[in-house]
Protein backbone atom coordinates (compact mmCIF):
# COMPACT_ATOMS: atom_id res chain seq x y z
CA UNK A 1 0.00 0.00 0.00
CA UNK A 2 1.26 3.90 -0.55
CA UNK A 3 -0.13 7.13 0.04
CA UNK A 4 0.12 10.60 -0.70
CA UNK A 5 1.50 11.76 2.54
CA UNK A 6 0.27 15.59 3.39
CA UNK A 7 2.28 16.33 6.23
CA UNK A 8 0.72 19.97 6.88
CA UNK A 9 2.58 23.07 8.49
CA UNK A 10 2.44 22.01 12.03
CA UNK A 11 4.49 18.42 11.25
CA UNK A 12 7.35 20.59 10.11
CA UNK A 13 7.74 22.45 13.39
CA UNK A 14 5.70 21.97 16.63
CA UNK A 15 4.75 17.94 16.03
CA UNK A 16 7.49 16.41 14.50
CA UNK A 17 7.37 13.88 17.12
CA UNK A 18 3.80 12.96 15.29
CA UNK A 19 5.69 12.91 12.11
CA UNK A 20 8.44 10.89 13.53
CA UNK A 21 6.71 8.23 15.54
CA UNK A 22 3.90 7.88 12.61
CA UNK A 23 6.41 7.59 9.92
CA UNK A 24 8.41 4.89 11.81
CA UNK A 25 4.65 2.70 12.23
CA UNK A 26 3.88 3.28 9.20
CA UNK A 27 7.24 1.79 7.90
CA UNK A 28 7.11 -1.15 10.55
CA UNK A 29 3.56 -2.26 8.93
CA UNK A 30 5.21 -2.21 5.43
CA UNK A 31 3.39 1.22 4.46
CA UNK A 32 5.21 3.01 1.61
CA UNK A 33 4.28 7.35 1.52
CA UNK A 34 4.92 9.60 -0.79
CA UNK A 35 5.38 13.45 -0.24
CA UNK A 36 2.39 15.43 -2.01
CA UNK A 37 4.47 17.42 -4.75
CA UNK A 38 4.77 20.97 -3.13
CA UNK A 39 1.45 21.06 -1.00
CA UNK A 40 -0.03 23.83 0.35
CA UNK A 41 -1.18 24.89 3.94
CA UNK A 42 -4.86 23.78 4.28
CA UNK A 43 -5.39 26.94 5.28
CA UNK A 44 -7.63 26.18 8.38
CA UNK A 45 -9.96 27.51 10.72
CA UNK A 46 -8.17 30.88 9.66
CA UNK A 47 -9.47 30.34 5.34
CA UNK A 48 -12.48 28.73 6.40
CA UNK A 49 -13.44 31.39 8.53
CA UNK A 50 -12.94 34.30 6.48
CA UNK A 51 -13.41 33.43 3.08
CA UNK A 52 -14.98 30.48 1.36
CA UNK A 53 -12.65 29.91 -1.44
CA UNK A 54 -10.10 30.13 -0.09
CA UNK A 55 -10.76 27.62 2.21
CA UNK A 56 -11.51 25.07 -0.92
CA UNK A 57 -8.64 26.39 -2.99
CA UNK A 58 -5.86 25.84 -0.63
CA UNK A 59 -6.62 22.25 -0.05
CA UNK A 60 -7.60 22.07 -3.82
CA UNK A 61 -3.96 22.67 -4.43
CA UNK A 62 -2.80 19.54 -2.78
CA UNK A 63 -5.87 17.16 -3.38
CA UNK A 64 -5.07 17.78 -7.03
CA UNK A 65 -1.54 16.95 -6.94
CA UNK A 66 -1.68 13.55 -5.28
CA UNK A 67 -4.06 12.79 -7.40
CA UNK A 68 -1.72 13.55 -10.49
CA UNK A 69 0.67 11.18 -8.19
CA UNK A 70 -1.85 8.14 -8.63
CA UNK A 71 -2.13 8.48 -5.00
CA UNK A 72 -4.65 8.51 -1.95
CA UNK A 73 -4.43 11.64 0.66
CA UNK A 74 -2.43 10.86 4.07
CA UNK A 75 -2.93 13.46 6.52
CA UNK A 76 -1.76 13.16 10.47
CA UNK A 77 -3.13 16.75 11.32
CA UNK A 78 -6.74 16.54 12.00
CA UNK A 79 -7.69 20.25 10.95
CA UNK A 80 -5.81 19.28 7.46
CA UNK A 81 -7.61 16.39 7.15
CA UNK A 82 -10.71 17.72 7.97
CA UNK A 83 -10.19 20.80 5.58
CA UNK A 84 -8.98 18.50 2.58
CA UNK A 85 -12.15 15.83 3.06
CA UNK A 86 -14.26 18.21 2.95
CA UNK A 87 -12.77 20.85 -0.04
CA UNK A 88 -12.27 17.67 -2.01
CA UNK A 89 -16.12 16.61 -1.51
CA UNK A 90 -17.42 19.62 -1.92
CA UNK A 91 -15.83 20.37 -5.23
CA UNK A 92 -16.94 17.14 -6.65
CA UNK A 93 -20.80 18.55 -5.76
CA UNK A 94 -20.73 21.49 -6.86
CA UNK A 95 -19.76 22.23 -11.00
CA UNK A 96 -20.31 26.01 -10.69
CA UNK A 97 -17.73 25.98 -7.44
CA UNK A 98 -15.42 23.35 -9.74
CA UNK A 99 -15.25 25.93 -12.65
CA UNK A 100 -14.69 28.46 -9.87
CA UNK A 101 -11.61 27.02 -8.37
CA UNK A 102 -10.52 25.64 -11.81
CA UNK A 103 -9.39 29.63 -12.55
CA UNK A 104 -8.27 30.16 -8.93
CA UNK A 105 -5.38 27.38 -9.05
CA UNK A 106 -4.73 27.62 -12.81
CA UNK A 107 -5.53 24.23 -13.56
CA UNK A 108 -8.26 21.51 -14.07
CA UNK A 109 -8.89 20.28 -10.84
CA UNK A 110 -8.56 16.56 -10.25
CA UNK A 111 -10.38 15.07 -7.56
CA UNK A 112 -8.85 13.12 -4.77
CA UNK A 113 -10.66 9.33 -4.81
CA UNK A 114 -9.79 9.31 -0.76
CA UNK A 115 -8.70 11.82 1.58
CA UNK A 116 -7.62 9.68 4.77
CA UNK A 117 -6.60 9.83 8.39
CA UNK A 118 -3.15 7.85 9.64
CA UNK A 119 -6.13 6.43 12.78
CA UNK A 120 -7.71 5.42 9.93
CA UNK A 121 -5.11 4.17 8.02
CA UNK A 122 -3.95 2.30 10.49
CA UNK A 123 -7.39 1.03 12.07
CA UNK A 124 -9.10 0.01 8.87
CA UNK A 125 -6.30 -0.24 5.70
CA UNK A 126 -3.89 -2.17 7.74
CA UNK A 127 -6.06 -3.90 10.65
CA UNK A 128 -5.71 -4.69 14.17
CA UNK A 129 -4.53 -7.57 13.62
CA UNK A 130 -1.48 -6.94 11.94
CA UNK A 131 -0.92 -4.33 14.33
CA UNK A 132 -0.96 -6.73 17.43
CA UNK A 133 1.19 -8.78 15.40
CA UNK A 134 4.00 -6.10 15.19
CA UNK A 135 3.80 -5.14 19.03
CA UNK A 136 7.36 -6.42 21.07
CA UNK A 137 6.43 -4.66 24.31
CA UNK A 138 2.66 -4.16 25.08
CA UNK A 139 1.87 -0.90 27.24
CA UNK A 140 0.42 -3.10 30.06
CA UNK A 141 -1.66 -1.63 32.46
CA UNK A 142 -0.91 2.05 30.79
CA UNK A 143 -4.16 3.90 31.28
CA UNK A 144 -4.59 5.81 27.95
CA UNK A 145 -7.51 8.51 28.13
CA UNK A 146 -8.05 8.49 24.30
CA UNK A 147 -9.21 11.94 22.97
CA UNK A 148 -10.36 12.86 19.57
CA UNK A 149 -10.95 16.36 19.08
CA UNK A 150 -13.56 17.91 17.36
CA UNK A 151 -12.19 17.52 13.94
CA UNK A 152 -12.30 13.80 13.56
CA UNK A 153 -15.77 13.44 15.29
CA UNK A 154 -17.60 16.18 13.70
CA UNK A 155 -17.52 15.99 9.79
CA UNK A 156 -20.51 16.10 7.72
CA UNK A 157 -22.43 12.76 8.43
CA UNK A 158 -21.94 11.18 5.45
CA UNK A 159 -17.81 11.63 5.49
CA UNK A 160 -18.01 10.44 8.92
CA UNK A 161 -15.79 7.72 9.68
CA UNK A 162 -16.51 7.30 13.33
CA UNK A 163 -18.86 8.38 15.67
CA UNK A 164 -19.61 12.23 15.89
CA UNK A 165 -20.13 11.58 20.16
CA UNK A 166 -18.21 9.06 21.29
CA UNK A 167 -15.46 7.65 18.97
CA UNK A 168 -13.74 4.24 19.31
CA UNK A 169 -11.12 3.87 16.38
CA UNK A 170 -8.11 5.28 18.60
CA UNK A 171 -9.19 3.08 21.51
CA UNK A 172 -8.85 0.10 19.23
CA UNK A 173 -5.65 1.26 18.37
CA UNK A 174 -4.79 1.74 21.93
CA UNK A 175 -5.98 -1.86 22.70
CA UNK A 176 -4.37 -3.15 19.98
CA UNK A 177 -0.76 -2.12 21.41
CA UNK A 178 -1.94 -3.87 24.94
CA UNK A 179 -2.99 -0.39 26.85
CA UNK A 180 -6.07 0.00 28.84
CA UNK A 181 -8.35 2.51 26.76
CA UNK A 182 -10.66 4.19 29.43
CA UNK A 183 -14.52 5.03 29.45
CA UNK A 184 -14.74 8.66 29.92
CA UNK A 185 -16.46 11.52 28.63
CA UNK A 186 -14.49 14.34 27.46
CA UNK A 187 -13.13 12.04 24.15
CA UNK A 188 -14.50 15.09 21.36
CA UNK A 189 -14.79 18.25 24.01
CA UNK A 190 -13.43 20.94 22.07
CA UNK A 191 -9.86 22.52 23.35
CA UNK A 192 -10.64 25.63 22.28
CA UNK A 193 -8.52 24.98 19.11
CA UNK A 194 -7.73 28.43 17.15
CA UNK A 195 -8.13 30.79 19.52
CA UNK A 196 -4.85 29.94 21.39
CA UNK A 197 -3.46 33.01 20.73
CA UNK A 198 -6.17 35.34 20.52
CA UNK A 199 -8.46 34.12 23.62
CA UNK A 200 -6.21 32.48 25.66
CA UNK A 201 -8.76 32.55 28.03
CA UNK A 202 -10.78 30.51 26.55
CA UNK A 203 -8.88 27.91 25.50
CA UNK A 204 -6.92 27.37 29.17
CA UNK A 205 -10.39 26.87 30.78
CA UNK A 206 -11.45 24.60 28.02
CA UNK A 207 -8.06 22.29 28.00
CA UNK A 208 -7.63 22.56 31.05
CA UNK A 209 -11.15 20.81 31.78
CA UNK A 210 -10.72 18.15 29.48
CA UNK A 211 -7.22 17.31 31.53
CA UNK A 212 -8.91 17.40 35.07
CA UNK A 213 -11.58 15.05 33.44
CA UNK A 214 -9.41 12.69 32.20
CA UNK A 215 -7.34 12.67 35.46
CA UNK A 216 -10.18 12.16 37.11
CA UNK A 217 -11.17 9.35 35.22
CA UNK A 218 -7.73 7.71 36.14
CA UNK A 219 -5.31 8.42 33.27
CA UNK A 220 -1.74 7.86 32.85
CA UNK A 221 -1.72 9.68 29.85
CA UNK A 222 -3.78 11.52 27.59
CA UNK A 223 -3.56 10.53 23.67
CA UNK A 224 -4.21 12.78 20.91
CA UNK A 225 -4.39 12.72 17.33
CA UNK A 226 -4.10 17.16 16.32
CA UNK A 227 -1.18 19.46 16.96
CA UNK A 228 -3.16 21.82 17.59
CA UNK A 229 -5.01 20.17 20.44
CA UNK A 230 -1.46 18.36 21.69
CA UNK A 231 0.22 22.06 22.00
CA UNK A 232 -2.83 23.66 24.04
CA UNK A 233 -2.85 20.62 26.62
CA UNK A 234 -0.01 20.51 27.05
CA UNK A 235 1.27 23.52 26.84
CA UNK A 236 -1.24 25.31 28.88
CA UNK A 237 -1.74 22.98 31.98
CA UNK A 238 0.44 25.21 34.10
CA UNK A 239 -2.02 28.22 33.39
CA UNK A 240 -4.73 25.96 34.04
CA UNK A 241 -3.35 25.15 37.43
CA UNK A 242 -3.01 28.96 38.22
CA UNK A 243 -6.57 29.36 37.89
CA UNK A 244 -8.43 26.75 39.39
CA UNK A 245 -5.57 25.46 41.66
CA UNK A 246 -5.90 21.96 40.88
CA UNK A 247 -3.07 19.81 40.40
CA UNK A 248 -3.10 18.61 36.62
CA UNK A 249 0.27 17.24 35.50
CA UNK A 250 -1.03 15.00 32.51
CA UNK A 251 1.26 14.29 30.01
CA UNK A 252 0.01 14.28 26.33
CA UNK A 253 1.14 12.17 23.20
CA UNK A 254 0.33 11.60 19.73
CA UNK A 255 -1.21 7.90 20.05
CA UNK A 256 1.42 7.24 17.33
CA UNK A 257 4.25 7.96 20.17
CA UNK A 258 1.87 4.95 21.96
CA UNK A 259 2.38 2.84 19.42
CA UNK A 260 5.73 3.31 18.33
CA UNK A 261 6.89 2.81 22.00
CA UNK A 262 4.64 -0.64 21.75
CA UNK A 263 6.62 -1.30 18.67
CA UNK A 264 10.06 -1.04 20.09
CA UNK A 265 11.48 2.16 17.89
CA UNK A 266 13.92 4.07 19.96
CA UNK A 267 14.15 7.13 21.28
CA UNK A 268 14.92 9.40 17.92
CA UNK A 269 11.27 7.90 16.19
CA UNK A 270 9.83 8.21 19.79
CA UNK A 271 10.80 12.18 20.36
CA UNK A 272 9.21 11.90 24.46
CA UNK A 273 11.51 14.90 24.77
CA UNK A 274 9.58 17.22 22.50
CA UNK A 275 6.43 16.72 25.29
CA UNK A 276 6.25 19.87 27.55
CA UNK A 277 4.71 17.78 30.67
CA UNK A 278 6.84 15.42 31.03
CA UNK A 279 5.88 11.66 30.17
CA UNK A 280 9.14 10.01 31.56
CA UNK A 281 8.20 9.55 35.13
CA UNK A 282 4.81 7.27 34.44
CA UNK A 283 6.58 5.63 31.71
CA UNK A 284 9.25 4.52 33.47
CA UNK A 285 6.89 3.55 36.72
CA UNK A 286 4.97 1.16 34.05
CA UNK A 287 7.99 0.01 33.25
CA UNK A 288 7.64 0.61 29.82
CA UNK A 289 10.89 2.68 29.15
CA UNK A 290 14.25 2.57 30.26
CA UNK A 291 15.48 5.63 31.45
CA UNK A 292 19.21 4.90 30.81
CA UNK A 293 17.98 4.91 27.08
CA UNK A 294 17.54 8.51 27.34
CA UNK A 295 19.82 9.69 29.18
CA UNK B 1 -31.11 42.01 26.90
CA UNK B 2 -33.60 43.57 24.43
CA UNK B 3 -33.47 44.31 21.08
CA UNK B 4 -36.59 46.08 18.81
CA UNK B 5 -37.69 43.48 16.44
CA UNK B 6 -38.80 46.33 13.75
CA UNK B 7 -41.15 45.54 10.39
CA UNK B 8 -37.90 46.81 8.68
CA UNK B 9 -35.75 44.15 10.25
CA UNK B 10 -38.46 41.44 9.86
CA UNK B 11 -38.73 42.21 6.10
CA UNK B 12 -35.03 43.08 5.30
CA UNK B 13 -33.08 40.86 3.02
CA UNK B 14 -30.93 39.63 5.99
CA UNK B 15 -32.48 36.42 6.87
CA UNK B 16 -32.99 35.52 2.68
CA UNK B 17 -29.26 36.44 2.18
CA UNK B 18 -27.52 34.04 4.97
CA UNK B 19 -29.95 31.41 3.32
CA UNK B 20 -29.03 31.50 0.22
CA UNK B 21 -25.04 32.20 0.57
CA UNK B 22 -25.32 29.29 3.23
CA UNK B 23 -28.00 26.95 1.69
CA UNK B 24 -28.77 26.42 5.19
CA UNK B 25 -32.99 26.41 6.20
CA UNK B 26 -32.21 28.67 8.83
CA UNK B 27 -36.09 29.08 8.94
CA UNK B 28 -36.69 25.86 9.93
CA UNK B 29 -35.12 25.99 13.58
CA UNK B 30 -37.44 25.80 16.33
CA UNK B 31 -35.29 26.90 19.09
CA UNK B 32 -34.65 23.79 20.86
CA UNK B 33 -31.10 24.83 21.99
CA UNK B 34 -28.91 21.97 21.88
CA UNK B 35 -26.94 23.73 20.05
CA UNK B 36 -25.94 26.31 22.77
CA UNK B 37 -26.23 23.30 25.32
CA UNK B 38 -22.99 21.69 23.47
CA UNK B 39 -21.19 24.96 22.64
CA UNK B 40 -17.97 25.35 24.67
CA UNK B 41 -17.61 28.79 24.35
CA UNK B 42 -21.13 30.01 25.90
CA UNK B 43 -19.48 30.90 28.84
CA UNK B 44 -17.19 33.34 27.41
CA UNK B 45 -20.11 35.00 25.08
CA UNK B 46 -23.14 37.16 25.76
CA UNK B 47 -25.24 35.56 22.38
CA UNK B 48 -25.55 32.07 22.39
CA UNK B 49 -25.58 30.45 18.82
CA UNK B 50 -29.23 29.45 19.44
CA UNK B 51 -30.32 33.16 19.81
CA UNK B 52 -27.98 34.29 16.66
CA UNK B 53 -30.13 31.96 14.86
CA UNK B 54 -33.45 33.19 16.30
CA UNK B 55 -31.52 36.90 15.41
CA UNK B 56 -30.89 35.89 11.69
CA UNK B 57 -34.99 34.59 11.46
CA UNK B 58 -35.79 38.39 13.20
CA UNK B 59 -34.03 40.09 10.54
CA UNK B 60 -31.16 41.46 13.34
CA UNK B 61 -28.47 42.01 10.78
CA UNK B 62 -26.38 44.70 12.78
CA UNK B 63 -26.80 42.97 15.91
CA UNK B 64 -25.43 39.91 14.70
CA UNK B 65 -22.90 41.07 12.77
CA UNK B 66 -21.42 43.27 15.70
CA UNK B 67 -21.71 40.51 18.33
CA UNK B 68 -18.71 38.97 19.82
CA UNK B 69 -20.11 35.38 19.15
CA UNK B 70 -19.54 35.07 15.36
CA UNK B 71 -15.92 35.45 16.39
CA UNK B 72 -15.52 33.43 19.20
CA UNK B 73 -16.70 30.38 17.53
CA UNK B 74 -14.44 27.56 17.83
CA UNK B 75 -15.72 26.00 14.78
CA UNK B 76 -15.97 22.56 16.80
CA UNK B 77 -18.80 21.60 15.08
CA UNK B 78 -20.74 20.04 18.16
CA UNK B 79 -23.75 22.58 17.15
CA UNK B 80 -23.96 20.70 14.19
CA UNK B 81 -23.48 17.36 15.28
CA UNK B 82 -26.64 17.93 17.90
CA UNK B 83 -28.43 19.92 15.80
CA UNK B 84 -32.01 17.35 15.06
CA UNK B 85 -32.72 19.06 11.80
CA UNK B 86 -29.78 19.21 10.54
CA UNK B 87 -28.59 22.76 9.96
CA UNK B 88 -25.26 23.46 9.31
CA UNK B 89 -24.64 26.19 12.02
CA UNK B 90 -20.89 26.19 11.39
CA UNK B 91 -21.36 26.89 7.88
CA UNK B 92 -23.88 30.22 8.83
CA UNK B 93 -21.35 31.52 11.44
CA UNK B 94 -18.80 31.39 8.46
CA UNK B 95 -21.19 33.26 5.88
CA UNK B 96 -21.70 35.60 9.21
CA UNK B 97 -18.80 36.03 8.99
CA UNK B 98 -17.86 37.16 5.70
CA UNK B 99 -20.54 39.62 5.60
CA UNK B 100 -19.66 41.19 8.32
CA UNK B 101 -15.89 42.01 6.70
CA UNK B 102 -17.44 42.41 3.38
CA UNK B 103 -19.61 45.27 5.29
CA UNK B 104 -16.52 46.48 7.09
CA UNK B 105 -18.16 45.89 10.15
CA UNK B 106 -15.75 46.47 13.21
CA UNK B 107 -15.33 43.77 15.45
CA UNK B 108 -15.94 44.14 19.23
CA UNK B 109 -13.58 43.73 22.08
CA UNK B 110 -12.32 40.26 22.40
CA UNK B 111 -13.42 39.52 18.77
CA UNK B 112 -10.85 41.99 17.22
CA UNK B 113 -7.90 39.64 18.30
CA UNK B 114 -9.83 36.41 16.68
CA UNK B 115 -9.45 38.51 12.97
CA UNK B 116 -6.29 39.77 13.46
CA UNK B 117 -4.77 36.08 14.08
CA UNK B 118 -6.67 34.73 11.03
CA UNK B 119 -5.21 37.73 9.03
CA UNK B 120 -1.51 36.68 10.61
CA UNK B 121 -2.33 33.60 9.15
CA UNK B 122 -3.32 34.06 5.74
CA UNK B 123 -0.32 36.28 5.13
CA UNK B 124 1.79 33.85 6.31
CA UNK B 125 0.51 31.05 3.78
CA UNK B 126 0.36 33.99 1.30
CA UNK B 127 3.59 34.73 1.49
CA UNK B 128 4.99 31.15 1.99
CA UNK B 129 2.73 28.73 0.98
CA UNK B 130 2.94 27.17 4.81
CA UNK B 131 2.81 27.95 7.97
CA UNK B 132 5.23 29.20 9.93
CA UNK B 133 4.66 29.39 13.58
CA UNK B 134 7.12 31.96 14.53
CA UNK B 135 6.54 34.17 11.96
CA UNK B 136 2.54 34.00 12.44
CA UNK B 137 2.86 34.70 16.55
CA UNK B 138 5.44 37.59 15.46
CA UNK B 139 3.05 39.08 12.98
CA UNK B 140 0.06 38.28 15.20
CA UNK B 141 1.98 40.07 18.26
CA UNK B 142 2.74 42.88 16.54
CA UNK B 143 -0.61 43.49 14.92
CA UNK B 144 -2.62 43.10 18.19
CA UNK B 145 -0.13 45.21 20.31
CA UNK B 146 0.00 42.09 22.29
CA UNK B 147 4.06 42.13 21.88
CA UNK B 148 4.27 39.84 24.98
CA UNK B 149 1.63 37.10 24.33
CA UNK B 150 2.93 33.47 24.78
CA UNK B 151 6.18 34.81 25.59
CA UNK B 152 7.00 33.55 28.60
CA UNK B 153 6.37 30.13 26.56
CA UNK B 154 9.50 30.72 24.46
CA UNK B 155 11.99 29.01 26.26
CA UNK B 156 10.20 25.86 25.71
CA UNK B 157 9.72 26.28 22.11
CA UNK B 158 13.43 26.85 21.95
CA UNK B 159 14.35 23.64 24.47
CA UNK B 160 12.18 21.23 22.80
CA UNK B 161 12.76 22.56 19.57
CA UNK B 162 9.12 22.83 18.33
CA UNK B 163 9.67 25.37 15.82
CA UNK B 164 11.78 25.76 13.00
CA UNK B 165 13.18 29.23 12.16
CA UNK B 166 13.78 28.63 8.89
CA UNK B 167 10.47 29.32 6.79
CA UNK B 168 9.25 26.24 4.26
CA UNK B 169 8.50 27.90 1.05
CA UNK B 170 6.63 26.17 -1.94
CA UNK B 171 8.53 25.79 -5.27
CA UNK B 172 4.98 27.47 -6.85
CA UNK B 173 4.29 30.42 -4.67
CA UNK B 174 3.69 32.56 -7.68
CA UNK B 175 0.63 30.75 -8.84
CA UNK B 176 -0.19 30.42 -5.19
CA UNK B 177 0.12 34.26 -5.01
CA UNK B 178 -2.05 34.72 -8.19
CA UNK B 179 -4.44 32.48 -6.68
CA UNK B 180 -4.99 34.79 -3.32
CA UNK B 181 -5.11 37.88 -5.70
CA UNK B 182 -7.65 36.59 -7.73
CA UNK B 183 -9.99 35.29 -4.92
CA UNK B 184 -9.22 39.45 -3.02
CA UNK B 185 -10.22 40.55 -6.50
CA UNK B 186 -13.74 38.57 -6.57
CA UNK B 187 -14.31 39.84 -2.56
CA UNK B 188 -13.65 43.59 -3.94
CA UNK B 189 -16.00 42.91 -6.27
CA UNK B 190 -18.71 41.61 -4.22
Amino acid sequence: MKYGYFPGCSLLSTATEYARSGEGVLNLLGIEVEEIDDWVCCGATAAHATNHLLAVALPAISCSASEKQGLDVLTYCTACYSRLKQSNQVLKDSPELLQQINEIIEEEYRASERVLHIAEVLARDIGLEAIKAKVKKPLKGLKVACYYGCLIARLPEKLRIDSGECPTMIDDLMRAVGAEPLDWPFKTECCGAGLTLARQDVVVRLSGEIIEIAKENGADVLAVACPLCQANLDMYQANAEGKTGKQLGLPVLYFTQLMALAMGLGPEMLKLEKVIVDPMPVLVEKGLIDRGVYL
Amino acid sequence: MRWDITEKALHSEFLRTVEQRSGENVSSCYQCGKCSGGCPVVADIELTPNRIIRMVQLGLEGNVLRSETVWCCAACGTCNGRCPIGIDIVHIMDVLREMALERRVVPPPGAAEVLMFYRSFLDCVKEFGRLNEIALMGSYNINSWHLFCNVMKAPWFIFKSKITIAPHKIKQIDRLKRAFERIEELERKK
